[in-house]
């Protein structure tokens, strides 16, 4: 129709309803404003159903399918655990693209690149506490997840290729977090690095063990080419794998459809096809409001614990000369630290975590019972819920409480003043520590009360330490506090004591406090925050 | 099972709306205290790596330079002329800053003992050179160096540890915090004299002499069973008020210690070498203070 036609029946003003009418549907790819319209307003669609244009029309839309089953719908069948993990996946992407921007993977830069992220870079600790707090939800979203997917005996035909693509995306993000680990080059990463990259080294033979490490490390020991090859594993390697993966993953999921309820649905149906018209709920609107408002509740969720709640740790630069006391795995493999405690590396290390890993790929073709109701499957739950009880027993035994424990006074120091992070002595701060000499066999006033509670948390340590060793008897610990510097304090904590067969020994420790020092415990908005709650209340009590 | 979720898809979209609110807020709650936060943040890495110096120059720099960095065997670095502009930083004629220089000396060390009246050379500490410590950890040392200079420009004429540097071409008695003074034409009496009467330092009060012993490193090189000392570097202190008398023949005993500890090299006990003492004791104690330590050390 030209344009002279047009004018002629609709007017100018009707023209350019028409224009904008048309430009609406192209922005929508393919719903009119009518429609749109009835959309918002929750009225049924025409029919043939004009909403499933931009399926065709779109890409993004094309890979997601045109309606559910209602059942499917419901929050508590699934959690939304998938959804949340692609999620997480990209907030990742989109974090990890803009902290790559301060960072150069060299052991003379990567923490001094770290420094400068915090202190010079506006919004840099918040990136970077949203990066490591999302990494770590993504372990144990995608974990519940397979544990969803287990309860339900979704894996079950015709999904069993779907199972198997989500236990190479569980390993590949597993081995994601991990590689992030090493790259701020603190002591917590080196020493959690090095220890997991030995584990490659007790592979059967020894030498491809060698090899592996080797391959992993660039080196025999972790050091420059280390830190490069996680850096290359971490942002290009893993994630194009996992892209990969995800994509196989969904593929099968729209192709299949998601499992409904076992009541529903016989093992082998092909219920994604077939879903009846009464029960179809249409991505366009119902499914995608749901899944935008779930969202932005989840990223406001996250935000507000990334600024309020937690802080990235950041321990001192990685030092291959000084073990540090307590080394510790992260926590979602702290089982594999229970796990090692008990037998040797390469048993407990490679060779029974690789039968676990492959007894897990191979779960939905080693499973033959034709059922997913819970009651037909008493063998496979209570197998699993004996499984994650074990987990549970070994992450326990993993942890640094039940670690293997130093002597008691390096162990009460640790306690009061430790190696790493804040600890009691260097929260109260550098103006609560009174200069002088302080003991823990003496009852003196002291000047303020948030030394007392420290002298006397010293004195606790110093007692729960004798009643726990026979050779730590009438045990003085002695707290000598000087000013080393204009706004340096040097504290230097010494214990005595007598051991089993009477004789004396002592042990002694420095540390340094500066005013103005902060330990990554300590940083931020969270910190002040918190401190300003506290004082609002205290001072609402004193009214 | 009919399980919990929301169907209204207003309510979906005004929780939507409420997420998005929430998000805004707190990103901006971080937005206005981003500049505080991070002034806090650099102000720490100083002050970590202050701390962490602090632990390095205990072990490896102390025992030459002092616990509290005023010179033992070594010259003393929490000193007055050390730190200003005009003092040993231009004697030297060094181009860079007093920061570059003495993070030159710890990483590179003194490349020669030729032409030096120091006992012990300056070993080489950074990697680089061959040493222990790797870059940060220098830089560690030298932000801790660097933090007396507050304390050392405080100094009085008086209170600066200088001890000469034989082997530069400035002379003896022009170095030191008289020696600059000198220079103008100024005895320390006369500077204090013309310093305004808020500035007039106040003398501290006198410390006992136990506390003297240790604080001023007799007890690492002398050996004093009342001090609990066991140094083998120096003599044997024990016997002190016995021998003190006889040493030099028309002495008395507080005569003699006295000198011993102003001028140690005046008179040196036979098979101890001379110059291993240091001779600044007279600035770093009070006229007080050393008489009542050389009672002390006179009573047996």
């Amino acid at each position: 129709m030209s344009v002279q036609q047009q004018m002629r029946e609709k007017g100018p003003l009707g023209m350019l309803v028409a224009l904008a009418e048309d430009v609406f549907t192209r922005v929508t790819a393919g719903i009119p404003p009518g429609e749109f319209r009835r959309m918002l307003r929750g009225e049924p669609p025409g029919r043939p159903n004009p909403r499933l244009k931009p399926h065709s029309e779109t890409f993004l839309l094309h890979i997601r399918p045109t309606y559910y089953h209602e059942s499917v719908t419901r929050w508590t069948h699934t959690f939304r655990l998938g959804m949340l993990s692609t999620y997480l996946f990209f907030l990742e992407l989109i974090t990890g693209i803009l902290l790559m921007i301060w960072y150069a993977p060299t052991p003379e830069r990567a923490y001094q690149d770290m420094i400068r992220l915090l202190s010079n870079v506006p919004f840099g600790q918040f990136l970077r506490d949203l990066h490591r707090l999302g990494a770590e939800a993504m372990v144990a979203i995608v974990t519940a997840h397979m544990v969803r997917t287990y309860l339900t005996g979704s894996y079950k035909p015709p999904r069993q290729f779907t199972w198997f693509t989500g236990v190479i995306l569980l390993v590949v993000t597993l081995f994601l977090s991990f590689s992030g680990y090493l790259l701020p080059w603190d002591q917590l990463a080196f020493w959690a690095v090095t220890i997991g990259t030995s584990m490659a080294e007790a592979v059967p033979p020894q030498i491809v063990g060698e090899t592996v490490n080797l391959l992993a490390r660039g080196a025999p020991d972790i050091g420059a080419n280390g830190l490069l090859r996680f850096y290359l594993l971490h942002v290009l390697f893993l994630p194009a794998l996992l892209i990969l993966f995800f994509f196989v993953h969904y593929y099968k999921v729209v192709h299949f459809g998601i499992s409904l309820p076992a009541s529903e649905e016989e093992v082998g149906e092909d219920t994604a096809n077939r879903v009846p018209a009464d029960r179809r709920v249409y991505f366009l609107p119902d499914v995608a409001t749901d899944e935008l408002s779930f969202l932005t509740g989840f990223t406001a969720l996250l935000i507000v614990v990334t600024v309020f709640f937690f802080q990235a740790p950041l321990e001192n630069i990685a030092n291959p000369q000084q073990t540090p006391l307590h080394t510790v795995a992260p926590w979602y493999f702290y089982w594999l630290q229970g796990l090692l405690k008990i037998a040797d590396k390469t048993i407990a290390g490679v060779i029974l975590p690789g039968i676990l890993l492959v007894l897990l790929a191979a779960i939905p073709y080693l499973d033959f019972n034709p059922s997913r109701r819970g009651r037909d499957r008493r063998v496979a739950i209570v197998s699993g819920i004996v499984a994650g009880t074990m987990m549970i027993i070994l992450s326990y035994m993993g942890t640094p409480q039940y670690a293997v424990q130093a002597a008691p006074p390096v162990e009460i120091v640790q306690e009061l003043m430790p190696e790493e992070g804040m600890g009691p002595a260097r929260e109260i701060g550098y103006d609560n520590l009174p200069l002088g000499v302080w003991r823990t066999d003496e009852e003196v006033e002291y000047p303020n009360e948030e030394f007392a509670k420290l002298m006397e948390e010293f004195k606790a340590a110093t007692r729960k330490w004798q009643e726990k060793d026979p050779d730590f008897n009438a045990a003085v610990g002695q707290l000598t506090i000087s000013q080393d510097q204009p706004r340096l304090k040097r504290l230097d904590w010494y214990i005595t004591w007598f051991d089993a067969q009477g004789a004396p020994g002592e042990f002694s420790r420095s540390f340094w406090l500066h005013q103005d020092s902060i330990y990554w415990e300590q940083y931020g908005l969270k910190h002040r925050f918190l401190e300003y709650i506290r004082e609002f209340f205290m001072s609402r009590q004193e009214q | 099972m009919q399980g919990i979720y929301i169907k209204s898809p207003i309510l979906k979209i005004l929780i939507g709306i409420l997420a998005t609110l929430i998000t805004i807020g707190a990103i901006l709650l971080v937005a206005f205290t981003e500049e505080i936060r991070m002034e806090e943040q650099a102000a720490s890495w100083e002050g970590r790596s202050i701390e962490n110096g602090a632990a390095l120059y205990a072990t490896a720099c102390a025992s030459c330079h002092g616990v509290d960095g005023k010179g033992a065997s070594g010259p003393a670095l929490n000193s007055y002329y050390f730190f200003t502009d005009t003092g040993r930083i231009q004697d030297v004629e060094f181009p860079g800053s007093l920061r570059q220089y003495v993070k030159l000396t710890i990483a590179a060390g003194r490349p020669s003992k030729q032409q030096s009246q120091w006992p012990v050379r300056m070993p080489t500490w950074g990697a680089d050179y061959g040493g222990p410590y790797r870059d940060d950890q220098i830089e560690e040392i030298v932000d801790y160096v660097m933090n007396w200079r507050e304390s050392a420009l405080a100094q009085t004429p008086y209170e600066d540890p200088w001890r000469c540097f034989e082997d530069v071409p400035t002379p003896c008695d022009e170095q030191g915090f008289v020696g600059l003074l000198k220079r103008v034409g100024l005895t320390p009496e006369e500077y204090l004299a013309g310093l305004p009467a808020e500035a007039q330092p106040t003398p501290p009060p006198a410390r006992p002499a136990e506390l003297l012993f240790t604080e001023m490193g007799c007890n690492g090189c002398h050996a004093l069973t009342k001090a609990n000392a066991a140094g083998a570097v120096g003599p044997d202190l024990d016997p002190l008020p016995q021998v003190a008398g006889e040493r030099i023949p028309g002495m008395s005993p507080e005569e003699y210690v006295y000198e011993s500890i102003v001028n140690p090299d005046a008179y040196i006990v036979e098979g101890f070498p001379p110059g291993v003492m240091p001779t600044n004791y007279a600035q770093r104690m009070s006229e007080e203070e050393i008489r009542s330590l050389v009672d002390w050390l006179l009573q047996p």
